[in-house]
């Protein structure tokens, strides 16, 4: 089974600590909640891990390599980083089968994922015509496509309706059921709640929390309640990095 | 992971955009077809005169056609870097960056060259047989190596601006920087006396000196190929060099 270890890692841009001397391992086996405020180092963690920004120092390991290392690195890591990471003038079975090829990956699996996404009907349709919750299901497919052990999800609700939404929770605990490490970061602490077994929490790039969903929220009312206690002090929402509001 | 799954993955990125087909069909129709309108037009007309040169004039065409190889090459490689950067989730699937450049570049080229070939042949052999008794074969001073040099000089041009592209990372950003320097700063430069010998050695006025039976200026046929083959390497490296040291 693979993890993630993440040691010691600090990413900067110019003057800003975008991750601060991060430790965490994200184990198999289980969905791991992805929480902290805007510009907390969540997407920086996964660009990290996936070898897109170099880290200032650190290591970000996944099953004891780094990323760029991997000889088929879809088979063992699928990520959905931005959902509208794809050309829009290219239709979405193209764009898939442009991932495909890489790792000689029949273009059967690449329709069979089109249809299990609930995009079929729309597999040769241009991604510019695409709705934000389509444009999500095709990142999920792609995130699929090489039937990974290990699968980041950064923010997958937004744009989703509630189908996908139901969707994407099944999906994440078969994943998770089937052995497989799951880290979906959310700011919907209700969906959270429901899908994650465990929480790691970030804050101005460092770890504040790491632990099972049921002890996070122990001495609180709700998950929303336990996570404005602890990351109240660290939302700085001025903060460079800073996603959509 | 090796190179062949990576070049069918990036001649498909290449067929899948209708931009791009488009670009590299225009290269065609506007080389050769403003050749051979021009010919049927003036050609002629003007055979025969003491500046006659029917190799050479061929190829008026690429005057315009030239600046579909630059788009060519731009939207090429800066589609990956569209405000949705295509990008990321191209090295998360080849995360060996060296390897994804190196079968974008392959492929870019390899896309360019018959397609430039077919133009360099189309020019000349529809010039020629407008030009009528006028007109030359294939075997004469210089002709075959001017089809093939135009085929080389546009395969050349698309490379430069598909590295150049990888540098500025941006669509507009690298099409602003090579129109003019096409268009403007290298035909202006060109028709100045004083510094006529420095603009020999921009890249498309080296390039095009294969163009000619007997060029004239401080470069030959195939220096000046060379010239503009070292542009094409450095403007390649140099993509190379911005797509391995910065954060996709």
């Amino acid at each position: 089974m693979t993890s993630i270890d993440i040691r010691g890692l600090t990413k900067r841009y110019g003057p800003v600590r975008a991750l601060d001397d991060l430790t965490v391992t994200i184990e198999p086996g289980r969905v791991t909640g992805f929480l902290g405020p805007n510009g907390a180092g969540k997407t920086t963690t996964m660009r990290v891990v996936l070898g897109l920004d170099r880290p200032t120092s650190g290591t970000a390991l996944v099953g004891g390599r780094p990323y760029a290392t991997l000889p088929d690195p879809l088979r063992h890591v699928g990520a959905l980083l931005d959902a509208s990471a794809a050309h829009p003038a290219r239709t979405a079975r193209d764009h898939l089968l442009t991932l495909a090829l890489t790792h000689r990956i029949p273009a059967a699996r690449v329709d069979r994922l089109l249809e299990e996404t609930g995009l079929a009907s729309a597999a040769r349709r241009r991604v510019r015509t695409f709705s934000l919750g389509m444009r999500q299901r095709l990142g999920l497919a792609a995130a699929l496509l090489g039937d990974p052990p290990v699968v980041l999800l950064d923010e997958p609700t937004n744009g989703l309706d509630p189908e996908g939404i139901v969707h994407l929770r099944n999906l994440t605990r078969r994943l998770a059921d089937e052995g497989r490490t799951v880290l979906i970061s959310s700011h919907l602490m209700g969906e959270i709640a429901r899908v994650a077994d465990h929480l790691v929490v970030l804050g101005q790039g460092r770890l504040l929390a790491d632990a099972p969903l049921d002890r996070f929220t122990a001495s609180h009312a709700s998950l929303e309640d336990a996570y404005f206690a602890l990351t109240t002090p660290f939302a700085d929402h001025a903060a460079p990095e800073g996603r959509r509001p | 992971m090796t190179l062949l799954p990576v070049l069918r993955s990036e001649w498909l990125k290449i067929r899948s955009l209708r931009p791009l087909l488009a670009a590299l069909a225009g290269v065609f129709v506007a080389t050769a077809g403003i050749t051979v309108l021009v010919h049927a037009m003036v050609g002629k007309a003007e055979a025969g005169g003491p500046d006659f040169e029917p190799v050479g004039g061929s190829y008026y065409g690429l005057n315009f056609g030239h600046l579909a190889a630059v788009c060519f090459g731009v939207l090429a490689v800066a589609g990956e870097y569209t405000d949705n950067k295509a990008v990321r989730l191209s090295l998360m699937a080849v995360p060996r960056r060296g390897l994804f450049y190196a079968a974008k570049m392959l492929v870019v080229g390899a896309a360019a060259l018959p397609v430039g070939l077919a133009t360099g042949f189309g020019c000349f052999l529809g010039a020629q047989a407008l030009l009528g008794e006028y007109g030359v074969g294939l075997g004469a001073d210089g002709a075959l190596r001017s089809a093939v040099g135009c085929g080389l000089y546009l395969t050349l041009l698309t490379l430069f601006s598909a590295g150049v592209a990888a540098v500025v990372r941006s669509q507009v950003g690298a099409l602003c920087l090579l129109t003019p320097v096409v268009f403007l700063v290298s035909p202006v430069v060109g028709s100045i006396g004083a510094v006529r010998d420095v603009a020999a050695w921009l890249p498309d006025r080296a390039g095009q000196q294969i163009l000619h039976p007997h060029p004239d200026g401080p470069l030959g046929a195939w220096s000046g190929m060379a010239v503009m083959a070292l542009w094409t390497v450095l403007a390649v490296a140099a993509g190379w060099w911005t797509l391995h040291r910065r954060d996709a």
